[in-house]
């Protein structure tokens, strides 16, 4: 049955990438191909055996070993599932009527891009992994420049690939040692080889750039910012767990060093904090939903910390809650950030702009997106009803637990604060993101004739949508899945029933739902019924403000960003108003990829310069290479000689 | 049945009862003041009356500006509702619960900012701004004094939570949690609840456009956050697990008038700190929570 569905999924995928020119058959085919993905995903997750096919083919002179077990399946169901939902909100929002070249192409390279992500986690074999995690890095790379005509995006996607490529780097040392170590490429559990623990730091390395997370999050930014929404909702729904899904995968099968646990669980907690203040700052939609992509892999990465300190000192019980959160938040920000990506491309697609300080009032006018987003901001927030409080709040338990038995856990107690902390921030990030891009009065031309999505792009909104209330209000089912994940990771675990209350959380949800729906209900009616009157805002009897006296998004998050300006570094150019007469007054203010723009492109400079320098050396008269020639067997000999005696 | 009918009760006695505890403010600040001032049932005929009006809507606001106030009231009944009181317990407890109070308190706070939002006000947009910017430092300072809950009894449900600590510790969260509840609940010497019309402002300034019973809703909900979290302080200091049912009820209902009056007594003896200061008074409010904390770390090993 699995092989079937994945045998399935792969062919039309495959069409689906040569059919590129044709859109129907495309969707159609890229349709069957991540439905029959997700449902070979859904036939493991639920039915908990895994799958495995070893087969006779060669292929660089390893034989194809292909194998999904429940971990892979829960990535393989963010891929299938954003792979489905992308190609229909492309196939509105990227139409071949406006992009007439780089629509096909694009369509080719989305079918190539979740073909190689399932290749990726299906290649039980290192040689065919790196075959498949490069497949995967290329058709990013080429979805990222679509657009390539603007030279924005050129620079983000060249970033984005050299990025990419000092990752594989390590990747590329990590799976050559680790086939060194064991003899074979073929991947697997290597619980009882603590020799090859040490290989955790190069993984760590190479799908952290990846995951995104911080300090390795430089090309993360501009790369989804710049994209097609669609693309950006692959990119950091789906493409940065694959570098999630590597952490995971082998920290769970190889033994991992003794700080491992501690580390993880620390750059987590500085990915949440820098990732979600760098969002707050952020006046471009996009990149600060971008921002907020290396918050939530910093919280996914804290709780997979914990659960390594967990199976270190032997505590299934909080490692178990720690790690279910986790990973049922990989799901969860899938849910929630495609849609948020998808209902920022809306908002692009009818006004044209990502600046949110030109946009405003747009409810009237997109009352979908609205809604969509607003829940969608509710849930990265991780505010109860939804599926983002039942993730922080598994990961939460784990982190109180470990904290309430003491002992060797003081560490933690940080870790707690700053998830607190990232937490009220991300609230105030998505209180700014939704209310003014929606709320309030238009604050340009452009947000006047805008009009809502028609319905493929809705619809690939509304399904994350529901799903995301389907986890809020049944996490059992989901939790549950999730635990067959665990066994997966560590079978010692696997005995210990879940100590996850999920039953209570899922009837507090539904009457928490249930409760706010009638209240909501039942105000409008009350109001609806006293009679409303409708007048301009009364601000305390100002009634002639324009909509640039509005809040905009800069000043919303001036407080934060002046708590935390020795991290952002904001760029600013004011001019003040002199003299009796102003003439004109300005104030501007933007917030660099600091690591980026102050860490590494210096550093970077410096290289160069080196690299220029030692230029010199090649000039093109012969004699003196002769002399290096000579100097150099000169030296050699002595060394040689030296070494003799 | 029981169930529900011990829900109800307590759905009641937070509804009927929060009210009460603005009036005892009032009446503090008035003695204080050698006035008579306002009756100790004055909220209720307020919101009796804000219930039976119209509203004035702004022609800039969406839907959401009803929602979201109807929608903050739901989220802060329901956190007073996990609460235990004293001896009787809670109605529902689960490992975690503390954080579904936190976050339904943080659900309201997106509410009102957003319904502030709405009105596309400057002053408005002020007053969700540090709304939302104040609670990080505030939210921090209410998961340290969870913390210490925790570290202290060994339990994360609400229910097992409330441990008693040792006295210097004890006294050391109850400033630090009296400071929050002064800048969650926006009392002097955060904010100013008796005006509107100062650019200082912080919650009172993000329901200046609401009216009828959208504002009734406002404010009822706010009197019953103050409630919660008088009642919080009172069962993290107080050992009042350890008294039989009736003294500790009585006990819980002495310290929540206690802390009421002590709330009066700021309002009426302090002025409302300079507005910079605001984030630092916090974070000494985090740090009281703090230390007990640690301290309660240390003392065991």
């Amino acid at each position: 049955m699995t092989s079937a569905l994945l045998g399935a999924a792969a062919l039309a995928l495959v069409l689906a990438c040569a059919l590129g020119a044709r859109p129907r058959l495309w969707l159609g085919l890229n349709s069957l191909g991540t439905l029959s993905g997700l449902g070979a995903a859904a036939s493991v997750l639920t039915g908990g055996r895994g799958w495995a096919l070893k087969s006779a083919l060669s292929l660089g002179g390893e034989n194809v070993f292909l194998a999904l077990d429940a971990l892979s399946a829960l990535f393989l169901t963010l891929v299938c599932l954003t792979g489905g939902l992308g190609a229909l909100y492309a196939s509105e929002y990227w139409p071949d009527d406006h992009f007439p070249g780089s629509a096909p192409r694009g369509r080719s390279w989305w079918s190539a891009l979740v073909l190689s992500m399932g290749l990726v986690l299906t290649c039980a074999n290192g040689l065919h992994f790196l075959f498949a995690w490069e497949a995967f890095a290329l058709s990013a790379y080429f979805l990222i420049t679509l657009d390539r005509e603007r030279s924005e995006v050129r620079r983000a996607g060249w970033l984005y690939l050299a990025a990419s490529h000092a990752g594989t780097m390590a990747l590329f040392a990590f799976f050559s040692a680790l086939a060194a170590g064991v003899g074979t490429w073929d991947l697997g559990p290597l619980r009882d080889r603590p020799d090859l623990a040490p290989l955790f730091w190069l993984a760590l390395m190479g799908f952290g750039v990846k995951a995104g997370m911080f300090p390795l999050h430089i090309w993360l930014p501009s790369a989804h910012a710049g994209s097609p929404s669609h693309v950006s909702a692959i990119m950091s729904g789906v493409a940065v767990k694959m570098g999630v899904y590597g952490i995971v995968r082998f920290s769970g099968w190889l033994p991992v060093p003794d700080g491992a646990g501690w580390t993880v669980l620390g750059i987590g907690c500085a990915s949440a904090l820098v990732g979600i203040v760098f969002a707050m700052a952020q006046n471009d939609i996009k990149r600060l939903l971008a921002y907020c992509t290396v918050e939530n892999v910093g919280i996914i990465l804290i709780g997979l910390g914990l659960a390594l300190l967990a199976a270190a000192h032997g505590h299934p019980v909080w490692g178990q809650v720690a790690l279910a959160g986790s990973l049922l938040h990989v799901f969860n920000h899938c849910l929630f950030k495609s849609l948020l990506f998808f209902g920022a491309g809306s908002v692009l697609h009818a006004t044209g702009t990502r600046d949110m300080s030109r946009l405003g009032g747009l409810w009237r006018t997109m009352p979908w997106t609205a809604a969509l987003f607003a829940m969608g901001a509710v849930a990265v927030s991780g505010l109860p009803p939804l599926n983002g409080f039942v993730s922080e709040w598994a990961i939460y338990q784990g982190l109180l637990k470990a904290v309430a038995q003491k002992g060797e856990t003081f560490g933690v107690l940080p870790a707690v604060i700053v998830l607190a902390g990232t937490g009220a921030l991300a609230l105030g990030a998505f209180a700014k993101a939704s209310a003014i891009v929606f709320l309030g009065a238009p604050r340009g031309k452009t947000s006047g004739h805008a009009a809502e999505c028609g319905p493929a792009m809705r619809a690939a909104m509304l399904v994350p949508a529901a799903l995301m209330l389907c986890v809020g209000l049944m996490p059992g089912y989901f939790l549950n899945m999730v635990q067959a994940c665990i066994a997966a990771w560590t079978p010692q675990w696997a005995a210990s029933a879940p100590p996850i209350p999920a039953r209570a959380i899922g009837g507090a949800h539904t009457a928490l739902a249930c409760a706010l729906v009638a209240a909501a209900v039942f105000a409008l009616r009350k109001v609806r019924a006293g009679g409303i009157r409708r007048g301009p805002t009364w601000d305390c009897g100002y009634a002639a403000p324009t909509a640039h006296m509005q809040y905009t998004g800069g000043s919303f998050a001036g407080i934060v960003t002046g708590w935390f300006r020795w991290a952002l570094r904001p760029d600013r150019r004011i001019r003040r108003v002199r003299g009796y007469f102003p003439e004109s007054a300005l104030a501007l203010e933007r917030v660099p990829e600091t690591v980026l723009e102050k860490g590494v492109g210096p550093a970077a400079r410096v290289v160069m310069l080196l690299a220029d320098a030692a230029r010199g050396l090649q000039h093109g008269r012969l004699h003196l290479y002769i002399l290096y020639v000579f100097l150099g067997v000169t030296a050699l000999g002595m060394l040689v000689f030296q070494g003799g005696m | 049945m029981s169930a529900m009918l011990d829900l109800s009760l307590r759905l009641l006695a937070w509804l009927v009862l929060a009210p009460l505890v603005p009036g005892v403010i009032n009446k503090v600040k008035a003695w204080v003041a050698g006035r008579q001032g306002p009756p100790v049932l004055q909220l209720y005929f307020d919101l009796a009356r804000l219930w039976r009006k119209g509203v004035v809507v702004s022609t800039l606001a969406s839907p959401g500006f009803v929602i979201a106030p109807a929608v903050a009231w739901v989220a802060v009944v329901g956190a007073a509702l996990l609460l235990p009181l004293a001896g009787a317990g809670a109605p529902a407890s689960f490992d975690g619960d503390v954080l579904l109070l936190v976050y339904l308190l943080a659900l309201a706070r997106f509410c009102t900012a957003w319904g502030a939002m709405e009105t596309g006000s400057a002053f408005e947009g002020m007053g969700a701004a540090r709304e939302v910017s104040y609670a990080v430092l505030a939210e921090v300072g209410i998961i340290t004094a969870v913390l210490t809950l925790v570290v202290q009894s060994g339990s994360i449900s609400l229910a097992t939570m409330f441990a008693p600590l040792p006295g210097p510790s004890s006294a050391l969260l109850a400033v630090g949690l009296f400071i929050i509840l002064l800048a969650e609940n926006c009392r002097v010497p955060f904010d100013d609840p008796n005006t509107h019309l100062e650019l200082t402002m912080i919650h009172e300034v993000m329901v200046l456009d609401h009216s009828g019973p959208p504002l009734a809703m406002i404010l009822h909900g706010a009197s019953v956050k103050l409630m919660l979290f008088a009642v919080l302080l009172a069962q993290a200091v107080l050992p009042l697990s350890e008294l039989p049912l009736p003294a500790s009820m009585g006990v819980l209902a002495l310290a929540v008038l206690l802390t009421t009056v002590a709330v009066g007594l700021v309002e009426s003896l302090t002025a409302r700190l300079a507005f910079r200061r605001v984030p630092l008074l916090l974070t000494i409010g985090f740090l009281f929570c703090l230390f007990p904390l640690l301290l309660t770390w240390m003392g065991d090993i």
